[in-house]
């Protein structure tokens, strides 16, 4: 739920409205500059019809230099963002070799493992002496090491479930795994803000998918209801099985899933739930162990979790953890298990030694104080920037900071000219989100000292003024006096 | 609008069509933008030739018919279709609204504009021909394609699949 106000949702309709006409005109006179150079071998149809890539030609080319920018250091609080220049309105881009210092608010790094480690890094250093870079094989065939056991049962214990498999690529978790656990005859019921990877996965199952509301278990509640009663397409049979598919935290809206709520209304009516946590693992909960701990649900009564290490724990890969049947069925079924090459072992002990500083078996309790400290650091920024009247989504607790842009004229705006004032945000606009909504994406990391975020504070607000995004009146200043004599 | 005066705030809840070609029609502000389109087409129209305010209510409601039925009936496919596999590659716009549900309120509501700009149209160069024909033309097409009866009807083949 976004509020927004209503001139700036008809200048948004009016920019995007001008933006594609003036798109489908330069359209239309290209078909006639371009009439005798067609090309089109006679008889075969166009491998590519010219509507499908309209956006990319048209909107996406424009601002292409927000997107994509390339880095030269590791994504910590602070990098180095490669410059680019480009001499044909961003057709195409060109690095240069000058690099700007700039703090870091787009990577995922949570928990300040994506740049090197007292602990974490010495231990991969020397597994990567011990077993190279990469088995060259599949799980099944020479690529499990002990490090690979060693992880999944890390993982299960870790999440609080019996069993769990690896994957080595986050994206793969997904989309490999539910063709696996439901098939023709069965009924995926998706959140509509899920995950393209979840997506994927969902239509290549051969399941019926419907989509329900985001976020709202009174909605899932009406669909189940409606697709239990009236079954399955033109036979009208029983389901053979319904899985409920939502994720912990949603990586645009930096949304809480409702998970108590949603798994209730699952269980009513006999579904399975399957939580994806590839961003709030690690990074919620009062131990890291994701959006299950901190909204107070039982790990048992979600069926199947779904994380990755991208995020939290600065490596690559994802797992599934379930029962040991279920993770039994996927390691006997699973492409991603059966023919992908296997984790590379560095990058398994990276997550090994992550997690353990999170447990706190590392000796310290460098863990706990990560986790504290992105909580406070995120529940900070997301008050200060609600106080500058910015329109943040979100919950406490999470993040993911997204600030509402709106109109498509100022997504290159406050891209282009936080990156002036050394800030790297990420901007996201359509169609990862939807059309009214485009956003800068905020990521907080327990690596930002006060003093970044202080500094990132000041520059946003000084952006946000200049480009007009503050669309909510700020709070007032408080008063000295009271400050100073509270302290007193 | 800035700091003159309380911004009027509506809310934006994301719409269960994952359809990005039709979910922006999803969103609050899209019917005003829609009919104030057309009043500042109006305004265009009247400005740059001079004509009398009904010629120019014929020209745009003309014109309206032109672009609406070329976007909304005629073409097909998506200009979003990065990840849906060519589902809507049949499909027009019309079709794929709503998740292809009849009688909605967006369905309503876009099938009300050509009307009332017809009846605008009509009454204000006083049912004059040819204006009144072509005002006529235009406002029975629309209406006729926009029909529940013509979900995915294709009149003799015409703009069929080949």
């Amino acid at each position: 739920m976004v509020r927004l106000p209503y001139t700036t949702a008809l200048t948004t309709l009016f920019s995007y409205g001008l933006l594609f006409a003036f798109g489908q005109l330069r359209d239309f006179f290209r078909k006639f500059v371009d009439w005798f150079k067609a090309k089109n071998v006679k008889g075969y149809a166009p491998i590519c019809l010219g509507l499908e890539d309209f956006y990319v030609r048209r909107l996406y080319l424009r601002i292409q230099d927000c997107f994509g920018r390339p880095i030269a250091s590791a994504p910590d609080s602070w990098f180095d963002v490669v410059e680019r220049t480009s001499k044909d309105n961003n057709k195409t881009l060109q690095r240069t070799s000058n690099t700007t210092r700039c703090l870091n608010l787009g990577s995922y790094n949570y928990l300040g493992f994506a740049a090197a480690d007292e602990y974490c890094t010495p231990r991969v250093i020397e597994s990567l002496k011990k077993y190279s870079a990469s088995t060259c094989s599949v799980r099944v065939d020479g690529g499990t090491t002990k490090l690979h056991n060693e992880l999944e049962e890390l993982a299960a214990r870790f999440v609080g479930k019996p069993a769990a498999i690896l994957f080595g690529m986050g994206y793969v978790t997904n989309s490999a795994i539910i063709p696996c656990l439901i098939g023709k005859g069965g009924l995926i019921i998706s959140d509509s803000l899920n995950h393209n990877s979840i997506v994927n996965g969902a239509r290549g199952s051969g399941a019926t998918v419907r989509v329900f509301q985001h976020n709202s278990p009174a909605h899932l509640e009406e669909v189940l209801r409606e697709q239990i009663a009236g079954g399955q397409p033109r036979t009208h049979r029983p389901w053979k099985k319904i899985i409920v598919i939502v994720e912990g935290i949603y990586s645009m809206e930096g949304e809480l899933c409702k998970l108590p709520e949603i798994i209730a209304v699952a269980k009513k009516y006999k579904a399975y739930t399957y939580l994806d946590e590839a961003h709030s693992i690690g990074a919620v909960g009062q131990s890291g162990r994701g959006v299950c701990e901190l909204l107070g649900v039982d790990p048992a009564d979600v069926d199947i979790m779904m994380g990755t290490f991208t995020k939290s724990f600065g490596s690559c890969g994802g797992y599934i953890a379930a029962s040991k049947e279920i993770i039994q069925h996927l390691k006997h079924s699973c492409p991603a298990h059966l023919y992908a090459t296997s984790m590379s072992p560095p990058a398994v002990q990276q997550v090994i030694s992550a997690i353990k500083v999170i447990l706190g078996e590392d000796g310290s309790n460098r863990g706990a104080q990560k986790l504290a400290r992105i909580r406070e650091n995120s529940n900070f920024f997301r008050s200060e920037l609600k106080k500058m009247g910015f329109e943040v989504l979100g919950d406490n607790d999470s993040p993911v900071m997204p600030i509402m842009l709106y109109n498509p004229a100022k997504i290159p705006a406050f891209s282009r000219e936080c990156l002036r004032q050394k800030v790297a945000v990420v901007t996201v606009a359509f169609p990862a989100t939807p059309l009214l909504l485009a956003r800068a994406r905020i990521c907080i990391s327990a690596s930002h000292t006060r003093e970044d975020l202080m500094k990132a504070l000041d520059v946003i607000s000084r952006v946000g003024d200049l480009v007009g995004i503050k669309y909510f009146p700020a709070e007032p200043p408080k008063i000295a006096g009271a400050d100073h004599d509270k302290l007193e | 609008m800035g700091r003159r005066g309380e911004p009027y705030y509506v809310e934006a809840a994301p719409p269960v069509d994952v359809n990005k070609n039709t979910e922006w029609f999803m969103y609050p502000g899209v019917w005003t933008t829609y009919i104030l389109l057309l009043f500042f087409a109006w305004l265009l129209v009247l400005s740059v030739s001079g004509c009398s305010p009904g010629a120019a209510w014929t020209v745009v409601n003309l014109a309206h018919f032109a672009i609406t039925y070329h976007f909304f009936h005629w073409k097909k496919g998506t200009p979003f279709a990065a990840d849906d596999q060519g589902i809507y590659s049949r499909l027009t716009w019309w079709e794929q609204i709503d998740n292809g549900q009849q009688l909605t309120r967006n369905r309503k509501f876009l099938t009300v504009v050509p009307v009332v700009l017809y009846l605008i149209a009509s009454h204000l160069t006083d049912y004059k021909q040819p204006m009144f024909f072509l005002n006529t033309m235009a406002v029975f097409v629309l209406v006729v394609a926009k029909l529940p009866n013509m979900h995915k009807v294709r009149i003799f083949g015409i703009n069929g699949d080949i």
